[in-house]
């Protein structure tokens, strides 16, 4: 396994084609996107992504939750999650590390260096498997 | 009156008393349906918010854990979404004030107020908090509303620039490129708001530290490289000679470089340059930024630095500006006790400057080398730098040397390094509170009986506030200084407090028992409470002791309200001649220090106490 599969979660159809397409300049990245928290547990579990980009406010279960959520299954518990958020006030990007988060990326992002800053939050053996 | 909306309080209060008035007032305006937990100090309110909620906070800042700011902004940060009623018997109009920035609803002062106007004033802070929570969800909620088709918007604009431009007709890529700069403009703009709304809150945390300009100079250029490409603009850095480090935050002077880079690189005409440069002049770094852009109108000048100000409405939008760029930068600056001016460029343009603090110069300054080499050594802990000079200049002139700290480990090293005769605290450090730098200073043995006066710009720990505390702090200043008075507190001698004969209050009629008290201090026999709480409220005394019969006679409730005339609860010894035996009243027991039935015991016990008193400091900090 070379590529790297990157999870996104965001209930906003229009973002997860667009962060599709921007990821898709990198080509090792392979990515996945689910519409919802209860989505992204199945997959997240079947598909075993190397990282997961999730949006912070989703109808039904929101990121937090589905980051703890994803922590309890011994499937997942293991896999980084980067929140990808247009909520990015101080307070809050300390409250999503605390939830336990590797990162938070902004929204708006800069398409063209995405995959880069989706790459930094990978731990080491993922990008030796890249490149 | 309606209370419906409130169910639950919380009452932060440790006096007994005012606890039994509140809810007798609440039960007369039938608030019975109200539930009102009760707790008597900070520890125990942090606890219960943490496994609880309540509508309303009611709470007394002087508390023997936490006083004044202090506490509110502690419980604030506690439950910040609760509304929160200072409910306190110091009437101080800028307290109250400061009360309200720091997140209180409202300040009401005990006795000035019945029980109806209580349950009113609750009932309204309960409301306001509401409507302050709704606006801060509104704020945040607009920020991501915002932000989620601008992501759309400017992540479908950046991969077409990026990936298609090339391929289009050059009039289809401009309206392209129009359009992915004015969503990049949006974005700023939905970023300087948020930006300038919590400025203006406080609720910007300043990081000061020593700060090399150039490299971060540098950095701010990188980042507007692409931005001044889009406007035919080059950015040039003139060489200078030597480091400039200044002391600020460094993300903030990133911020304040950024601002006046793309203000410069928006006024400039195409094939332009903007040229910085960095200066180190005698006590300061200057960075400027010049542009060559048409210069500022007069008329416009001295509303240049306003929120939302534009020279040309039509020319700024055309400009790509939100009008808060240099609205921003002037409140950063103040804030790192800089300057920022402008002045109009040779040859046209206009040039901005900063000038901020240079850091050799805040760091030379701290050791005061132009007093008399013999002149008696204070330690000033104070982050402004302006507030300390001004400070050091008027102790000179009473023959002073003052050494400055600017921060808490600074001034612990300091401490550490030179023994100082007398520390002067400003209690809001911005790297560290005052509170906890007394504490770690006690601890050092060479400090446990200096002189240590607390410089405020928070009246609300004022005389009854940290005094009372263990610290021992000799007294509490406001700013601005009252020069006469500290000089008078510096006059002093140091050892007097700590070698000064206890004073005794003696509450019984056995002159046994006050002849053998006498040979350790100064006593005053009274034989009645009453007497002695008039005794109390004359002079301030270390220490009671107390007739068993008394004891008894006063009601547990009674005991603790021993205090001086600073507050201070003091230590109740219990002496029982006869043997009584006071064990079955668990309360009574409680409020006691010790129960003593010989008068040997009794001395013995009275002097461990009172030497346990000067200690305590150390016991308790340590």
């Amino acid at each position: 396994m070379t590529d790297i599969r990157v999870l996104l979660v965001d209930d906003e159809p229009d973002i997860r084609e667009i962060v599709d397409v921007s990821l898709g300049l990198d080509p090792d990245l392979k990515v996945r996107a689910c519409a919802s928290g209860a989505d992204a547990l199945v997959t997240a579990a079947q598909w075993s992504p190397s990282i997961i980009l999730l949006d912070v406010m989703m109808p039904l279960m929101d990121g937090p939750t589905t980051l703890a959520n994803l922590r309890k299954n011994p499937q997942t518990a293991q896999i980084p999650v980067v929140f990808l958020t247009a909520r990015t006030q101080s307070d809050e990007i300390a409250q999503y590390i605390s939830l336990g988060a590797q990162g938070v990326l902004s929204k708006p992002f800069d398409p063209m260096t995405l995959a880069a800053s989706v790459r930094n939050y990978l731990p080491p053996s993922a990008g030796h498997h890249a490149a | 009156m309606s209370t419906k909306s409130i169910k639950t309080i919380l009452l932060i209060e440790d006096n007994p008393g005012d606890v039994r008035l509140l809810r007798e007032m609440f039960d007369d305006y039938g608030a019975h349906d109200i539930e009102m937990t009760q707790v008597d100090c900070m520890r125990a309110a942090e606890e219960y918010l943490a496994e609880n909620t309540v509508d309303v906070i009611l709470l007394d800042p002087g508390l023997p854990d936490a006083r004044g700011l202090a506490a509110i902004r502690r419980i604030h940060a506690a439950a910040p979404r609760v509304a929160l009623v200072v409910l306190t018997a110091l009437d101080d109009e800028s307290l109250a004030e400061q009360a309200l920035q720091e997140g209180a609803q409202d300040y009401l002062v005990k006795g000035q107020i019945d029980g109806r106007g209580i349950l009113r004033a609750v009932r309204y802070a309960t409301e306001r908090k509401r409507l302050e929570r709704l606006k801060d969800e509104f704020v945040s909620t607009v920020s991501h509303e915002l932000r989620t088709p601008l992501t759309s918007i400017s992540g479908s604009l950046g991969l077409l620039m990026g990936k298609a431009a090339g391929n289009l007709p050059k009039s289809m890529a401009r309206l392209l490129a129009i359009a992915n700069t004015n969503s990049q403009r949006l974005v700023r703009l939905v970023d300087d708001i948020l930006d300038i709304e919590k400025m203006e809150a406080g609720r910007v945390v300043f990081n000061f530290r020593r700060v090399e300009v150039r490299p971060l100079v540098v950095q701010a250029i990188e980042a507007n490289r692409g931005f001044a490409e889009g406007y035919g603009v080059r950015i040039r850095l003139e060489e200078e000679r030597g480091t400039a480090a200044v002391r600020a935050d460094p993300d903030r002077l990133l911020q304040v470089v950024t601002n006046l880079l793309s203000n410069a690189i928006k006024f400039s005409p195409a094939n332009n340059e903007v040229v910085v440069a960095i200066a180190k002049e005698a006590d300061v770094i200057r960075i400027a930024v010049r542009d060559h852009g048409p210069g500022i109108p007069v008329d416009f000048r001295p509303l240049i630095f306003q929120k939302f100000a534009q020279a040309d409405a039509g020319d700024a939008r055309q400009k790509g500006g939100t009008g808060l760029g240099l609205s921003i930068v002037k409140q950063i600056v103040d804030r790192l006790s800089g300057e920022v001016s402008f002045s109009d460029a040779p040859g046209g343009g206009t040039i901005f400057h900063v000038l901020l603090p240079c850091w050799d110069h805040v760091a030379n300054l701290a050791i005061d080398r132009d007093s008399k080499p013999d002149a008696t050594r204070l330690l000033l802990c104070e982050d402004d730098l302006d507030t300390a000079l001004t400070l050091r200049e008027q102790l000179r002139q009473v023959g002073f040397a003052t050494d400055f700290a600017y921060s808490v480990g600074e001034a612990v090293a300091r401490a550490m390094a030179t023994h100082y005769y007398a520390i002067l605290v400003d209690i809001h450090l911005r790297d560290g509170d005052g509170v906890s730098l007394i504490v770690r200073l006690r601890a050092l043995p060479q400090y446990r009986d200096t002189s240590i006066i607390v410089v405020s710009g928070d009246p609300s720990c004022g005389r009854d506030d940290l005094r009372s505390s263990k610290l021992n702090i000799l007294d509490w200043l406001n700013k601005p200084v009252d020069f006469d008075r500290l000089v008078r507190l510096l006059a002093k001698p140091v050892a007097q407090d700590a070698n000064r004969r206890p004073r005794i209050l003696h509450v019984d009629e056995d002159d046994n028992v006050a002849r053998a008290l006498s040979e350790i201090g100064d006593v005053v026999t009274v034989n009645s409470i009453e007497a002695a709480q008039r005794a109390l409220m004359a002079g301030d005394f270390d220490l009671a002791v107390l007739d068993v019969a008394l004891a008894k006679g006063a009601g547990p409730d009674l005991l603790p309200e021993l205090r001086d005339s600073k507050g201070n609860v003091i230590p109740v010894v219990v002496f029982s001649p006869k043997g009584a035996n006071l064990a079955a009243d668990a309360k009574v027991q409680a409020a006691v220090a010790e129960l003593h039935t010989s008068i040997d015991s009794l001395v013995a016990t009275v002097r461990d106490r009172l030497a346990s008193r000067k200690n305590g400091v150390l016991r308790e900090v340590v």
